[in-house]
C-alpha cells in the first residue's frame, strides 16, 4: 500500500498534506508519531473523569493534529467534539461525538497500520 | 547575530514538524509547555530570532507567556509569532494587543511558515542593526559636538586675544589711557545688561554682551595713527588738530578692516562699530559719518556714553576730572551731545553702579602709588 492510498482509506487528504509537508518520508513519520500518540487515552480518561478541560484540550490537539496531516474525517469529528466541550462545558451531544471520533479514530489508526505493516 | 528559533507546543507532532521545517535554516530548541518557553527565554534571550508560540498548552498557556514577556520587556527584543489552531477572531486580537508579529493558523503551510519566519526574523534584524547604527551616530555626534565646542571656545579666546593684543597696543601709545580701556568695559558692560533686560528689542544676549565688552577695548585703537604732538598736547587742540584727532575713529576701522581675516565675523563687525562709531550722536551731529538715531550701532552707542563718562570723571592732559554728579548732569542734558533715549534711561538706573566702579578703580589706583 502507498501512502496516498492509506490517505485514501481513512478519508484524508494526501495532496495536501504533501504540499505542507512536502516529502512522502515526512508524512510517514509523523503518521506513525501519531499512531503512537497517547492522546486519545487521555481524552478518554480526562472525559471519564468529568475534567472537561483537559478533554478540551485533548480534543483541540486531536484537531489540530489532524488538520497538520490533513486526517480529514476525524479532523472534522474530533472539531466537533472539540467546539461541544469548549469552555468547559458539557452537553449531551459529547457521548454520540465521542462515539464518532473514536470510530473514526479506530479507521485511521487501522489504516496506518497496514501502511507500517506492509514496510514491515 | 541570533539564529535560534525557540518552539514551544505541547504537541511533540508539532514541534518535530516545525523543527523539520526550519531546521535547515535556523537553530531550532524546543519547548513543551509555557513554563519552559519562558525559563529557555530568559536563559537564551540573546541568541533568540524568533519565538514560534502555540496558544493552547496545559497550565501556563501562551497568553500567560506574553503576559511576562511584556512584563519583563522580551517582547520589545525578541519577536513572537503564534501558531495555533485557535480559529477565533477575539484570541488573535488578543494576541496582537501583546505585540505579537504575527499570527498563522494550524494547519500551517510549509512553505509560508518558513517564509513569515524569515520575514519576521529579518525585520527584527534590521531594526536591531538600525538601534546599533543610531547609537553608533549619536555616540560620534556627541563627540563631534564636544570637539566643536572646545573649538568654539579656543577661536573665543583667540578674538579675545587679538582684541587685548590692540588694547595694549594704544594704552601703551597714549599714556592717558592707563586703566581707561578696563573701566569703558565695565561701564559698558553695566550698560549693556541693563539695556539686554529693559529694552529686549536691542537683541542682546550674554554671547553678544561679551562680545561688546570685549571689543569695546579697541575703541580707540585709531590713536595709534595720530602724531604724538597732538594725542598728547596739554590743553585744547586748534581746530585743525581737533580735525586730526578725530580721524581716530576712521583711521581705527581702517586699521581693524584690514586684519578682519584674523579673527571671528562677529568680534570683527562689532570691534568694527565701536572704533568707527563711538563719537557719532544721536542727533545725526557726530562723527565721523553724522549717523542719526539707531542707524548707529548699538554696541557703538553703549560705548560712546562709557567712555564719555569716564573721560569726564577722570583728569585728561586737556582737563580736570569733574565731579561724578556734575558729569551725571552734564550727560542726561545733553551737554555732551544727544544720546540715546532708551539708553539714558539706563545709564540713570544704573548711576550707582557707575559710580561704584570708579571708586573701586581709584582705591585700585592709589594702592599702585602707595
Amino acid at each position: 500500500m502507498t501512502t496516498r492510498e492509506c490517505y485514501e482509506l481513512m478519508g484524508a487528504d494526501y495532496e495536501d498534506v504533501l504540499g505542507r509537508l512536502m516529502t512522502e518520508k515526512l508524512v510517514k513519520k509523523f503518521l506513525y508519531k501519531f499512531a503512537d500518540a497517547r492522546d486519545m487515552e487521555e481524552l478518554k480518561s480526562s472525559l471519564a473523569a468529568k475534567d472537561y478541560d483537559t478533554a478540551f484540550r485533548m480534543a483541540h490537539n486531536l484537531k489540530g493534529v489532524c488538520a497538520n496531516l490533513s486526517i480529514t474525517r476525524l479532523g472534522a469529528s474530533s472539531s466537533e467534539l472539540c467546539e461541544e466541550l469548549r469552555d468547559g462545558k458539557y452537553t449531551d451531544q459529547v457521548e454520540p461525538l465521542l462515539a464518532t471520533v473514536l470510530a473514526d479514530y479506530e479507521a485511521t489508526l487501522e489504516a496506518i497500520g497496514k501502511l507500517q505493516a506492509e514496510e514491515g | 547575530m541570533q539564529n535560534t528559533v525557540l518552539v514551544v507546543d505541547d504537541m511533540e507532532i508539532n514541534r518535530e514538524i516545525l523543527t523539520e521545517i526550519l531546521g535547515e535554516e535556523y537553530h531550532v530548541e524546543t519547548a513543551e509547555d509555557g513554563r519552559r518557553a519562558l525559563e529557555m527565554i530568559e536563559e537564551k534571550q540573546g541568541e533568540l530570532a524568533v519565538v514560534l508560540l502555540d496558544l493552547m498548552m496545559p497550565e501556563v498557556d501562551g497568553f500567560a507567556v506574553l503576559e511576562v514577556m511584556q512584563e519583563r520587556g522580551w517582547i520589545e527584543k525578541i519577536p513572537v509569532l503564534i501558531i495555533s489552531g485557535e480559529t477565533s477572531v477575539k484570541a488573535e486580537r488578543k494576541c496582537f494587543d501583546y505585540h505579537i508579529s504575527d499570527f498563522i493558523r494550524k494547519p500551517f503551510d510549509n512553505a509560508l511558515v518558513k517564509k513569515r519566519v524569515r520575514n519576521v526574523v529579518n525585520l527584527f534584524q534590521y531594526q536591531r542593526n538600525l538601534e546599533d547604527k543610531v547609537q553608533e551616530q549619536t555616540k560620534t555626534l556627541r563627540e563631534q559636538n564636544k570637539l566643536l565646542r572646545s573649538q568654539a571656545d579656543r577661536l573665543k579666546k583667540s578674538n579675545t586675544n587679538i582684541i587685548e593684543i590692540l588694547g595694549t597696543v594704544v594704552e601703551y601709545r597714549d599714556f592717558e589711557s592707563g586703566e581707561h580701556i578696563n573701566r569703558v568695559k565695565g561701564y559698558t558692560r553695566i550698560l549693556a545688561q541693563r539695556l539686554a533686560e529693559n529694552y529686549p528689542e536691542y537683541g542682546l544676549d550674554q554671547d553678544k554682551i561679551d562680545i561688546i565688552v570685549s571689543a569695546s577695548a579697541l575703541h580707540d585703537v585709531g590713536k595709534i595713527a595720530i602724531p604724538d604732538n597732538i594725542l598728547l598736547k596739554p590743553g585744547r587742540l586748534t581746530d585743525e588738530e581737533f580735525a586730526c584727532m578725530k580721524t581716530h575713529t576712521s583711521r581705527g576701522s581702517e586699521i581693524l578692516q584690514n586684519i578682519r581675516n584674523a579673527w571671528d565675523d562677529e568680534y570683527g563687525k562689532i570691534s568694527y562699530q565701536i572704533c568707527r562709531h563711538h563719537h557719532e550722536k544721536f542727533d545725526g551731529r557726530g562723527y565721523p559719518d553724522g549717523l542719526a538715531g539707531d542707524d548707529i550701532p548699538i554696541a557703538a552707542q553703549i560705548v560712546s556714553i562709557a567712555d564719555v563718562y569716564d573721560a569726564l570723571v577722570n583728569e585728561r592732559v586737556y582737563k580736570d576730572a569733574f565731579p561724578k554728579e556734575e558729569a551725571f548732569r552734564m550727560i542726561t542734558e545733553g551737554e555732551c551731545g544727544k544720546f540715546n533715549p532708551k539708553l539714558l534711561e539706563c545709564f540713570r538706573i544704573e548711576r550707582q553702579a557707575f559710580e561704584d566702579l570708579k571708586v573701586s578703580y581709584d582705591h585700585l589706583e592709589n594702592k599702585d602709588n602707595a
